[in-house]
């Protein structure tokens, strides 16, 4: 397989590229769903494609295709050189890579048991139980469970003298039960809206409690009908951590994407509040708050051994302290904030998408205590679990996220269920806020599978680690005052 | 892909799979996007990409193997995978048997010349946006995106041609053309975009030109109070309020679950006498495939007619609970969600945008939303912030910026208080008017 990325890289020199890097890549994945008893979808699906993208006359061109002749390789390669070549008529300044030396590597995510090699029944009759526990419970309206794996070959090579080949393996799953009367529909989740998802094999499943965790949801899904109307005004919120793993992703995450920063992500997602003067002078959070882009962190799924421009995987503070001090960068852009080597965060979603900057997994580092101790610490406040809507504005300043259920804390003890939470703020005024997170025994790798950006569209996959934490005086139950 | 080529790769899964019950489907094609940002081009990407999903089906027991590996060798590896997970699943009671051949309606939706647009025709149309922006001193940011087939915005494979062990075969070619265009002023900015299936109708300057104008307008905008406003939304707004009501909401399925505002009350009045939502593939703006994932044609359907509540949008399994037919707005069958509703119109009314400006006394001009997301799926209670021109009216004109918003409102409630609107345009993938309502919600202010 390697040597079609080479013929392709191979072509592209040939016509005239200055640099070329292509990505061969296989996709496998199993997609199974079950909904009220019955299967719901159980597919298997499988990709293999080439993408190559070039550098002619300081300009980018990108092409990809799913014709892996050698003919419809040269092809690729030739159209790419094509676009690169108009990219260029209409350029102010050619692009400059940051160097990164030629790796020849092998890297493969940890993966204990081959999801793969678990039969299908054995994945059916695990979801036939969770559909069952959830059902367990009268009420409830649908009941949804799900398993994913994925696994991706990936063979990455450049005219630099770059050679790597890597294998990830993700394995996933959750479940969802809704409850309805009268136009009023609650749900429940497990382990997050999402569900929870690793860079891991069938382990992961095995140590997730989702049979025995069925029940609980459905009944809280049923509970939260008969609950009351999350109060508005302003409270002491306390955040679960797969919450605030949203929070740090919309939030941190996409305003430190230094292309956000330099306009590229204008027509579509949008710019940044972070400009390039507030790098080492904002004071962007409380000085508790310390938040670290990891494409290390095992299991996380934006860990790597190298990005899908061959510049190897790292881990840095983006705010030490409270204060704001890295982005998140590529080899087109490091030089922009002065920086002499990327931080490895060009990815792209599988072949036929050009890498872009994404965010790797980025994590709150813990403070210390347990959820509970500091519940007990809150005199009067709410306490918000997992998420269920989320928005917040072009800049990343104003958001508004709402979760699926909460609880009031009056003298440190949770007093009565709530449903319908949310809240509001400002990005920085709200990270300021913070004035308690809890330890390690909480900090938990909460999963987002879904993460959208860039024109064409890609989606990609990361990891937010958290523990809950406290954040003061905040605007509470906006979202139902209209 | 020609009807006689997907034709060709469906009739070899179909004799691949022999006797068993089988559904093919093929979906794909080539898209290209040359993105440009601070006035030059930052991005210029092209794709060809091919899906064949396979279903084989025994009695109520169903699987699916989907790959893009079409060789013959590819092929009978998708039907040997269909057929394992078909036998090792549990039954599904009320699956329907495949349906036999169908007729279709002639959509004419495919265009050579943008099918095949260079890239430096993308270039050159870019190059006019750029021109436009930099003569106003302002940072040009946008795409022009060009392509046939069915690729979606984030990769997608719809459908290109479906065909059954029972003789039914369906085949659409569309091709595609959208330009967006944001022209900034440091924080201000404006937006334009059109869509169409025709890349003649693309005229990047003129677009530009319009965003320039708006982002002019934009800059130094004042704070007003969060409150109820009267507001005029161009047809961008509300197009994605519209978008996400119909995700939620008219799809039987979700009726039949009661998730939908729609659920007990199909004959009631929900909206303004004035208010007359539809899906229609057929209309002139849309030029949709005339068939759904299980290959039934897709009827027009009206949902709301004149305020009020007329019909969800079904595929077999939902219709025959009802024991009606299928409007053939079905996905890959099963899925968790049901049918949906992706050609929607919101028929509109004789006024101009000036003229709605013209009757508001005090409101907000809005030109488009951002990141909308679902607060209260029962009411279709929406939050978002506006985005790219906010405006003032003050006694009919239009008179400053004002600092942008972020609302939480019900589309329901907002189309019950609908008082004129202008003609129907397409953008996002809807055909709808820019409208005037009253008592639109905005929650808090944003910091530009």
């Amino acid at each position: 397989m390697k040597e079609l990325a080479r013929l392709a890289i191979d072509t592209a020199s040939a016509r005239g590229a200055g640099y070329a890097d292509a990505r061969l890549i296989q996709i496998r994945e199993e997609d199974l769903h079950f909904k009220n008893g019955e299967p719901a979808g159980v597919e298997r699906s499988s990709s293999t494609g080439l993408g190559v993208r070039v550098l002619v006359d300081g300009a980018w061109g990108f092409a990809a295709t799913d014709d892996l002749s050698r003919s419809g390789v040269e092809r690729c390669a030739d159209l790419a050189v094509s676009i690169g070549r108009a990219s260029a008529r209409l350029l102010q300044e050619p692009v400059r890579l940051a160097p990164e030396p030629p790796h020849q590597a092998v890297w493969t995510s940890p993966c204990r048991i081959d999801p793969f090699s678990v039969s299908l029944q054995a994945k059916l009759d695990l979801l036939s139980r969770v559909d069952e526990g959830l059902r367990s419970v009268k009420g409830v309206r649908n009941a949804e469970c799900f398993l994913r794996f994925l696994r991706e070959h990936q063979w990455f090579v450049s005219t630099e003298g770059s050679d790597i080949e890597q294998t990830f393996t993700r394995s996933g799953g959750g479940m969802i039960a809704t409850a309805v009367r009268d136009g009023d529909i609650q749900r429940r989740s497990f382990p997050a809206s999402e569900g929870g998802h690793l860079l891991s094999g069938w382990e992961h499943i095995e140590s997730t409690p989702w049979v025995e965790t069925a029940p609980r949801v459905a009944e809280e899904a049923v509970a939260l009908l008969r609950a009351d109307q999350c109060p508005a005004g302003t409270f002491d919120v306390v955040l679960s951590g797969s919450q605030l793993a949203l929070q740090i992703h919309e939030s941190v995450g996409h305003p430190t994407e230094l292309d956000r920063v330099l306009g590229m992500e204008a027509n579509y997602a949008g710019t940044s509040f972070l400009t390039l003067e507030k790098q080492g002078a904002l004071q962007f959070g409380s000085p508790i708050v310390n938040l670290v882009a990891d494409a290390t962190l095992p299991g996380g799924l934006a860990s790597f051994g190298f990005d899908d421009e061959g510049v190897e995987a790292q881990r840095w503070p983006l705010v030490e302290n409270g204060r704001f001090v890295a982005y998140l960068t590529s080899r087109e852009l490091a030089h922009r904030v002065g920086e002499k080597r990327s931080r490895g965060c060009s990815r792209a979603d599988g072949w036929h998408r050009i890498p872009m900057i994404r965010m790797v997994n980025l994590g709150l580092m813990p403070g210390r205590g347990t959820l509970e101790e500091l519940l007990s610490d809150t005199d009067h406040g709410i306490y918000m679990e997992t998420n269920r809507s989320w928005s917040i504005d072009q800049l990343r300043y104003n958001f508004q996220f709402k979760t699926e259920i909460a609880w009031e804390i009056r003298r440190g003890k949770r007093i009565r269920m709530l449903k319908n939470p949310t809240y509001q703020g400002i990005t920085t005024q709200f990270w300021n806020s913070c004035d308690a997170i809890c330890g390690e025994s909480e900090w938990v790798p909460w999963s987002v599978v879904n993460c959208g950006k860039g024109q064409p569209g890609q989606v990609a996959a990361m990891t937010h680690g958290t523990a809950p934490a406290r954040f003061r005086v905040v605007r509470v139950g906006a979202g139902y005052e209209g | 892909m020609t009807l006689e080529e997907a034709k060709a790769v469906l009739d070899r899964v179909l004799s691949s799979a022999g006797t068993e019950e089988t559904e093919a489907i093929l979906g794909g094609g080539t898209s290209a996007l040359t993105r440009f940002a601070n006035n030059e081009i930052t991005q210029n990407v092209s794709e060809r990409r091919y899906l064949l999903s396979v279903r084989v089906q025994r009695g109520k027991r169903t699987g699916r193997a989907t790959g893009n590996d079409i060789s013959p060798t590819g092929i009978e590896r998708l039907v040997r995978d269909a057929a394992e997970a078909a036998a090792v699943q549990p039954e599904i009671a009320d699956l329907p048997p495949l349906p036999g051949p169908q007729t279709y309606r002639e959509v004419d939706a495919f265009d050579p010349a943008t099918a095949d647009l260079s890239p430096e025709a993308r270039e050159a149309e870019a190059a006019r946006a750029v021109a436009r922006c930099r003569e106003a001193g302002l940072a040009g940011a946008g795409i022009y995106e060009t392509g046939q087939g069915t690729i979606g915005e984030y990769g997608e494979i719809d459908a290109l041609a479906i065909a059954n062990s029972r003789g039914l075969f369906a085949y659409h070619r569309g091709s595609q053309a959208t330009f967006r265009v944001s022209a900034l002023a440091g924080t201000a900015g404006g937006w334009a975009a059109r869509e169409s299936h025709r890349a003649a109708d693309i005229d990047g300057g003129a677009l530009a030109a319009r965003a320039v104008e708006k982002a002019l307008r934009a800059r130094d905008p004042v704070a007003w109070e969060p409150g109820a406003y009267t507001v005029v939304l161009e047809p961008a707004a509300v197009a994605d309020m519209l978008q996400e009501m119909a995700w939620i909401s008219f799809g039987a399925l979700l009726v039949q679950e009661g998730r939908s505002f729609l659920a007990g009350k199909l004959g009631q009045r929900v909206m303004g006498e004035n208010v007359t939502i539809r899906d229609d593939p057929y209309h002139p703006l849309h030029r949709s495939a005339p068939f759904d994932a299980e290959g039934i044609p897709t009827r027009p359907v009206t949902i709301v007619e004149n305020g009020i509540a007329k019909s969800p949008v079904y595929d077999r399994r939902t219709a025959a609970k009802e024991g009606k037919e299928s409007t053939g707005h079905a996905l890959p069958v099963p899925n968790t969600l049901g049918p949906i509703a992706r050609n929607l119109v919101l028929e509109g009314g004789a006024e101009t945008l000036d003229g709605l400006i013209a009757g508001v006394d005090r409101g907000l001009l809005v030109t488009r939303v951002w990141y909308t997301n679902v607060v209260d799926p029962g009411t279709v209670t929406i939050t978002g912030m506006t985005r790219d021109g906010l405006f003032a009216i003050e006694q009919g004109r239009v008179t400053r910026a004002v600092r942008n918003f972020r609302f939480n409102q019900s589309v329901v409630q907002l189309l019950g208080r609908v008082e004129a609107m202008s003609a129907p345009e397409r953008v996002a993938g809807v055909v709808c008017p820019a409208i005037r309502a009253s008592g639109f919600h905005m929650s808090s202010v944003t910091e530009f």
